[in-house]
């Protein structure tokens, strides 16, 4: 088996009127951690709650470690961990015994994991959830999942509240369950996160897979970002094909252009002198926005600008 | 202008356009059984004989007086029509101010969500001063309705009046004690069971005394409303008792508003294992630590509560001598008087069963609230299989009902054996309880089939309660039709120990159950799970 999660033409809908997930397409291959992307409302929980069997999907295919996540729910919640978005605990039960409950619920609680992830996490157990700040309460959480020897971990935001000592300690304990050939999807909002962790992404947008593949491919569909300075002015610039959000101050712009008119925007700078020049590739950052911007923009064109000024 | 007052409008708005249909339930539901009744009284006792043959049967039997205490003028129409809505009334009003204000304070807190509203130009005391005019509102609806109906049957002007004001008193007297338990729990939880406590031990108090006819019914706020005498000799005094309890109670709830820490109480809590049990690892052992604060209150309350109960029941052959019209009605012999015990004993049996269904519904119910609150999701992102999840709920809420019945049992008859020096009706008395529970099982198994098929329909299962609540203690009252009261499991079952135990009603019940609870499970394993 080498397909972690397959799904293909996924829809949702709550109701006759809210369409959850259109269709949507995800591949995570086994071994590897896949990060989900996408704004708020996009339909990332909604496909980890289908990929749990908690909502039965209403069109479309999908395979979770070679099983349908509806009909083998528990033979598969065996070989998987979860992390919820929302951590909701039990308020009158201690940090370690939420740990144990949900491991021993889970079956693949290993023991001596759980020590070292406490120690590590630096977890205080007896304290009741109620008197947990947020973050102690994702820690519990994290551990719960962590604790647990399975082949798929489904992480919804699974760092949100964490401080940046305990989001390394994460990072690491991510990067040695890949190396030790787990499959992670992981949905999360900090971009350094998933650029630090993540072998291939999925960005999704009401609903739909916007974009999928690793940072390379995402990039060579992605402009280049360009400031330069010339002898002659740079006026003409907006006025080249391929060109966008171009900023021109005299001898002075910055633009970026199109994956396939690079070279012809490079043979019309050298006619202007080159004086100084730096490209460079999109940062996910970049990526993000573009895609998220999208829906932004079918409303008013205004916010793109708004956000490439801003930078 | 910022008070520790400022923005209660803000919050009081909120407060209704939240309870939009919450609100106006209670009102119907509870002022519609109250109209209900007071309509229904007056063309049953249409002819003196009539109201002279209640007042010695009805308002002399040690039944009613521990229902709804000794109410004045019991010869009269007013006293009739008071007496019969009294303990729907008293109670109900009690009930729905405590939820009521228990919901918009102490769950507020705890959620968190008040946190952010009091980050807002909002005074420390506005949530509670919400809270309190909320529940006055309320029950001043109650009371008004009570009244309205009351003189609607063309009952005494100032008799109704002075009813409906001791009503809506005692209704404000339990809206200040649920402030002050909102105040002391940390949990909304434990808020209502505080309160609810104090609800069950004033109408307990107020009923023992009256059988005893002592002044134990002056330690009681349903004493108070109740000796204010409506239709009777109609004394002021004791709505001034109601109103300086309530007021002291009010600055109590003010005063530990302002010397404890946002969403804390008195009852902090205390670090915990720091392991689990192995048991606790399996859907019976979390749903069973779930439960424990639950099972342990009730446990508590209804082993007392059946303990007093039976304690009474010695001095029903007092009450029989100390009264010659009973004596003159069903002849003085050993057998009167034990069908008289008997009858009680019905009573308190059934009484006590319907007040299980309370337990069995909340129990069923957590089942959806771990639904809502996203924990289900956790737990069955494991092995846990939904079916083993559902069957959790099911065996912890009928092996609880079982339970409790036998403490409830136990209780009734060691009361009875301390008070009687007889121990030789132990096991009758504890089978006497036990025969109910099938009746409470149905009602639980509903609530199951709810959960299961219209999760966001959950609260329809408290209808169910209110229902078997109304049949029982009115449905003889208002003479209901036959395919009414039927609805009612209670209605069906043997009347031990008045009559020996049959066997079938019992059986068809537990069939029904097993079929409720296999449709919800059916619906559980089918549906969408989560908060949509």
């Amino acid at each position: 088996m080498t397909t972690a999660i397959a799904v293909s033409g996924l829809v949702k809908d709550f109701g006759s009127r809210t369409r959850a997930l259109d269709h949507l397409d995800l591949r995570v291959e086994a071994g590897e951690v896949h990060g989900f992307l996408g704004p708020n409302g996009a339909g990332k929980t909604t496909t980890i709650r289908v990929l749990l069997g908690m909502l039965r999907a209403d069109g479309g295919h999908v395979e979770l470690l070679g099983g349908d996540p509806w009909r083998d729910a528990v033979a598969l919640h065996r070989r998987l961990a979860y992390v919820p978005g929302e951590v909701n605990l039990w308020p009158n039960l201690t940090g370690g015994e939420v740990i144990d409950l949900l491991g021993e619920l889970r079956g693949t609680l290993d023991a001596s994991r759980r020590e070292e992830l406490v120690e590590r996490f630096q977890l205080d157990p007896t304290k009741k959830i109620r008197a947990y700040s947020k973050g102690n309460r994702q820690k519990v959480a994290l551990v719960a999942a962590f604790s647990s020897e399975v082949e798929l971990y489904l992480l919804d935001e699974p760092t949100s509240g964490l401080d940046p000592l305990m989001e390394a300690v994460f990072q690491d304990v991510v990067q040695e369950l890949r190396a030790d050939g787990r499959s992670i999807l992981l949905s999360s909002h900090i971009l350094s996160e998933v650029e630090a962790l993540c072998d291939r992404v999925t960005i999704i947008r009401a609903g739909r897979a916007a974009e999928s593949g690793t940072f390379d491919d995402l990039r060579h569909l992605t402009r280049t970002s360009v400031v330069v300075d010339t002898t002659r002015p740079l006026e003409p610039v907006t006025r080249w094909p391929g060109v966008h959000d171009a900023r021109v101050h005299g001898g002075h712009a910055e633009f970026s252009v199109d994956p396939g008119e690079l070279n012809r925007v490079l043979g019309h700078l050298v006619d202007l002198e080159v004086r100084s020049m730096v490209t460079s590739p999109p940062t996910l950052e970049e990526l993000f926005l573009r895609h998220y911007d999208e829906d932004i923009a079918g409303r008013g064109a205004g916010a793109v600008a708004e956000v490439v000024r801003a930078r | 202008m910022s008070s520790p007052l400022t923005g209660t409008r803000h919050l009081l708005r909120l407060v209704l356009r939240r309870d939009r249909f919450r609100l106006p339930l209670w009102v119907v539901g509870l002022g519609g059984m109250i109209t209900a009744s007071a309509l229904a009284v007056p063309p049953i006792y249409d002819s003196p004989e009539k109201i002279a043959g209640y007042a010695s049967a009805v308002g002399t039997s040690p039944v009613s007086y521990l229902m709804s205490g000794r109410q004045a003028a019991i010869d009269t129409i007013g006293g009739i029509v008071a007496n019969e809505i009294s303990q729907v009334a008293q109670l109900g009003i009690c009930l729905m101010v405590m939820f009521l204000v228990v919901r918009h304070t102490r769950a507020e807190e705890e959620s968190g969500r008040a946190e952010l509203v009091r980050s807002a130009v909002v005074g420390r005391h506005a949530a509670t001063l919400a809270g309190l005019l909320y529940g006055v509102g309320a029950a001043v609806l109650i009371g008004a309705i009570t009244t309205t109906s009351m003189l609607a049957t063309g009952l005494d002007g100032a008799g109704s009046v002075t009813y409906g004001v001791g009503l809506t008193l005692l209704g404000l007297c339990y809206v200040a004690i649920s402030l002050v338990a909102a105040q002391l729990s940390v949990s909304a939880r434990g808020a209502l069971g505080l309160a609810g406590a104090m609800i069950a031990i004033g109408y307990v108090v107020r009923g023992v005394g009256a059988m005893q006819d002592s002044a134990l019914v002056w330690a009681s706020p349903f004493g108070w409303a109740q000796r204010m005498d409506a239709f009777g000799e109609e004394q002021w005094w004791p709505a001034l008792l109601l109103v300086t309890v309530t007021a002291a109670l009010l600055a109590l709830a003010a005063w530990l508003t302002v010397h404890r820490d946002f969403g804390g109480g008195l009852l902090q809590s205390r670090p915990g294992q720091p392991r689990a049990s192995r048991f606790l690892g399996t859907p019976i052992g979390l749903t069973l630590r779930m439960q424990r604060g639950l099972l342990i209150g009730w446990a508590i309350g209804l082993t007392a509560l059946g303990l007093l109960y039976g304690a009474v029941i010695p001095t029903i052959p007092d009450l029989v001598a100390s009264n010659p019209d009973i004596a003159r009605a069903i002849g003085v012999s050993a057998d009167a008087e034990q069908a008289l015990i008997d009858a009680f004993l019905r009573y308190i049996f059934v009484f006590m069963a319907v007040i299980l269904t309370a337990f069995a519904v909340t129990s069923v119910l957590r089942l959806h609230g771990e639904e809502e609150s996203g924990r289900t999701e956790a737990i069955l992102a494991t092995r846990v299989t939904r079916t083993s999840w559902v069957r959790a709920a099911v065996v912890v809420t009928g092996l609880g009902t079982l339970l409790l019945s036998l403490l409830m049992g136990l209780g009734l008859a060691a009361g009875y054996g301390l008070g009687m020096g007889e121990w030789d009706r132990v096991a009758e008395q504890v089978g006497g309880q036990l025969s109910y529970v099938p009746g409470v099982l149905v009602v639980a198994a509903l609530a199951v089939a709810i959960v299961g098929l219209w999760p966001r329909r959950s609260a329809f299962a408290w209808i169910a309660v209110a229902f078997v609540f109304f049949q029982v203690m009115l449905g003889e009252t208002l003479r209901l039709p036959d395919l009414v009261d039927g609805v009612s499991p209670f209605w069906h079952l043997s009347e031990v120990p008045v009559e020996p135990l049959e066997a079938l009603p019992a059986l068809t019940e537990l069939g029904i159950v097993t079929v409720l609870v296999m449709l919800g499970l059916w619906g559980y394993r089918r549906r969408d799970l989560g908060r949509s």
